[in-house]
């Protein structure tokens, strides 16, 4: 048993010894769907050196769709003023896959979605409960990331999106 | 001080270990990247006898595992440890308990291969033959350890290859497990070889794959009770069962041996599928069939296996309609034929339940779940959009969803004594008209909800269903006939503090044939007070009002979220069901207690 505990004392020992710099992190290269059942490599997400956000959400998700709508509503506001892209990338199984287009259109959202079904993407990522939100700068560095959604922290992120345009540094 | 109470210890003392290293967000190792999750979910249990919460022989238990990836270009490198050796009581329930690797693997990519070997997770098409998944709030972890190679040979084209042994929980000794699975899939991307299709803006995928369990056949001793009146002249009387009367009505006794001659090692499932699409429109199906497999989900027949899962939709921009058929017979498809089939462990494909799945608690109580052997059904749902800045939509538009789904058992003609199929005895158990649905409704939903931004601070959405929920589901007597009515109201103070109340209602008619525990109709409240982002601040409800018992399941809880971390706090009774909870979702127990729960992604 005790082996156990060292065992995972170690590994965070060792992890901790290796934060010598804050790694510039990408986001990984997984396969996922496009809405039109086409195969998209996430490491294709790109935005022209402007800042990008990634969601990763499902449809049965309350949260998830309502920090999704809360930005929608300002959606075109932090477009023009940002150049921000948002990729909603839904993490909705067999079970409810055929239903994120219809969904997602049926909401009018302009975001650009995609699906990750067998959760490649999130295991990638390390995500362990959604909605789960990251935002890259302009060389696809994810540059903060969060888990969660309470009302009214789109403002936040929006603060935090004005910045990597700008090319300012922020801290998580 | 008791052995589990210092584990659990300990498991905090790694937990504050692993906190600041958290907070450095992910960390760089040469040119490659290291990154990982941890969590942990604990719970002082209580015993209730009110609600059935049971005295569990050790009250402090707890989940806990620890994922490290590391990256460098297109090589990666992972292992997760999980420690379940005193899991949450349902954990505990379905066999989930142990401690160890779990999962370990190494990946190459280019855009040309990629190989992996070691555990791995896979799907093919939309999983009927083939789906390793994990869904760990769940107790699931269906992956294989073997190896995968996937090739796109030319754009358009992938190929992928798996071979592997599934893991079982945590029964980790593989030198002794007398089976394997095999498996090919093949799918090609029309429109990106056909330019007149992509430049006529049609998508068209089109893909199959064949997948192989192999597993060692040994004499199996026999022993069921059947219904005879359900079953009759069910098993082929070649005198290698007998058949004896009980002291219940209409069941009889079979007991033999199964000679392993008669059982086939290897068994096949293949399947092929359509991805179409013009403009808004989508056409997706997969059809599957399996060759014989007696097995303990269907009794040890030989008949073929099939299922067909169809859907088609329709969507513009503030409208989308997509409707949804499925049909499942005999497709309970594992590594083991003894596998327990109430359970997911060993499963090798993936009938999904196609329902709206609901994240409300009353209506979680009661979701469809999947008969991989014998459900057909529909599902129909429309999401519409009045436009904003319209006199009925409002500024900022109001979203409705109607939507319908029907699942019944499906039609079955038990088939006379001398039938056998070829040369292997067994009986083919039944025939099916595929088209046609069984006597037995199994699950229906009629209902729509309405949700509407009222002004810059509230938030209102309405909704009404009516389910019929067979309890058979739940190897219950009775069927649920409800309405379900609620609402959930979002007061923004201001940019920081908000407050979410919902409040459902569950109303059952008492005439129902049902067990006590669902006899009578529910109530749901909740108020949730959140600061953002950190704070969340939640008190809940489910009161069973229409009960004789009237009983209450209340329950408090605090989170603290930074960054990808959150902590959370939580006192009270639950059912079993779907609960979200400061701002993700997951599935909790039925059990009363104090449970903590630490989760970080870096």
């Amino acid at each position: 048993m005790k082996k156990v505990f060292l065992f995972l004392l170690v590994m965070s020992i060792l992890a901790f010894s290796f934060a010598q710099e804050k790694a510039k992190a990408t986001l990984p290269s997984v396969e996922v769907r496009t809405l039109d059942g086409k195969t998209f490599n996430t490491k294709d997400i790109q935005n022209n050196g402007k800042p990008i956000l990634v969601s990763l959400w499902a449809t049965w998700c309350k949260p998830c769709v309502a920090e999704l709508m809360a930005i929608n509503d300002v959606y075109d506001e932090w477009q023009e003023e940002t150049g921000v892209v948002l990729y909603a990338i839904s993490i909705d199984d067999t079970r409810t896959a055929a239903k994120v287009a219809p969904f997602v259109n049926g909401r009018g959202w302009d975001y650009k979605v995609l699906q990750d079904i067998n959760g490649d993407l999130k295991r990638a990522m390390n995500v362990i409960d959604v909605p789960f939100l990251c935002l890259l700068n302009g060389n696809g560095e994810i540059v903060w990331s969060h888990t969660s959604y309470a009302p009214g922290s789109e403002k936040k992120v929006f603060e935090l999106v004005k910045k990597v345009a700008k090319g300012e540094e922020i801290k998580n | 001080m008791n052995f589990e109470l210092r584990i659990m210890r300990l498991f905090l003392l790694a937990v504050f270990c692993l906190l600041p290293f958290c907070l450095s967000a992910q960390i760089r190792v040469g040119s490659g990247t290291i990154s990982g999750d941890f969590s942990f979910n604990g719970m002082y249990y209580i015993p209730d006898s009110l609600i059935g919460a049971r005295e569990v022989d050790s009250k402090v238990r707890g989940n806990a595992w620890l994922n490290l990836n590391y990256t460098n270009g297109g090589f990666s490198t992972g292992a997760r440890y999980e420690f379940y050796l005193f899991p949450l009581i349902d954990f505990q329930d379905i066999g989930y308990q142990g401690q160890g690797i779990t999962y370990f693997f190494a990946d190459y990519k280019t855009n040309f291969i990629q190989v992996t070997g070691g555990y791995f997770y896979e799907q093919f098409g939309q999983g009927l033959t083939l789906r390793a998944y994990e869904d760990r709030n769940l107790g699931i972890d269906n992956s294989l350890l073997g190896g995968r190679v996937r090739v796109t040979p030319w754009k358009g084209i992938q190929l992928k290859g798996v071979w592997g042994i599934q893991r079982y929980n945590f029964n980790f000794d593989y030198t002794k497990r007398n089976d394997n699975v095999r498996g090919l899939d093949a799918e090609l991307a029309l429109a990106d070889m056909i330019p007149k299709l992509s430049d006529n803006g049609v998508t068209l995928t089109v893909g199959a794959s064949f997948v192989s369990r192999f597993e060692k056949a040994e004499d199996k001793m026999f022993n069921i009770y059947i219904d005879t009146l359900q079953y009759h002249d069910f098993y082929n009387n070649n005198s290698i069962f007998e058949f004896t009367p009980t002291d219940r009505p209409n069941v009889i006794r079979v007991q033999g041996v199964i000679p392993s001659e008669n059982i086939p090692q290897n068994v096949g499932s293949w399947a092929t599928r359509l991805n179409f699409g013009i403009k808004g429109f989508r056409l997706e199906g997969e059809y599957a069939s399996k060759i014989n497999d007696p097995n303990l989900s269907n009794d040890y027949i030989y008949k073929r296996g099939e299922a067909l899962m169809m859907s088609a939709s329709y969507s513009m921009k503030g409208l989308g309609v997509s409707t949804s058929f499925l049909r499942a017979d005999n497709m309970d498809f594992r590594s083991q034929r003894d596998a327990v089939p109430a359970y997911a462990a060993l499963m090798l494909n993936y009938i999904p339940a196609i329902n709206r799945q609901y994240s409300y608690q009353l209506l979680g109580n009661y979701g469809y779940a999947s008969q991989p052997n014998g459900q057909i059904g529909a599902q129909a749902q429309v999401n519409y959009q009045i436009p904003r800045r319209t006199k009925i939509g409002g500024r900022y538009g109001t979203d409705i969803t109607v939507n319908y789904s029907r699942f019944h058992d499906i039609q079955k003609t038990f088939v006379p004594l001398s039938d056998t199929i070829g040369t292997i005895t067994g009986t083919e158990g039944y025939t099916s008209k595929f088209f046609a649905f069984g006597k037995n409704l199994l699950y229906q939903d009629v209902g729509f909800d309405i949700s509407r931004r009222l002004n810059r601070q509230w938030k209102l959405m309405l909704m009404y269903n009516y389910i019929n929920y067979n309890m058979t589901l739940q190897g219950k007597p009775g069927m649920i006939n409800g309405n379900h009515v609620g609402f959930e109201l979002t007061y923004k103070i201001n940019d920081i503090h908000a407050l979410r109340l919902e409040n459902q209602y569950l109303i059952i008619p008492k005439e129902n044939n049902l067990d006590d525990k669902d006899k009578g109709s529910w109530m749901f409240m909740l108020l949730e007070y959140s600061i953002s982002p950190n704070w969340f601040i939640t008190v809940s409800d489910q009161w069973h009002f229409g009960n004789e018992k009237k009983l209450h399941y209340p329950n408090g809880a605090v989170a603290y979220v930074f960054g990808t971390t959150r902590l959370a706090l939580n006192f009270g009774k639950t059912r079993e069901g779907i609960l979200c909870i400061g701002g993700v979702c997951r599935a909790v127990p039925a059990s009363f207690g104090l449970g903590l729960s630490v989760t970080t992604t870096f």
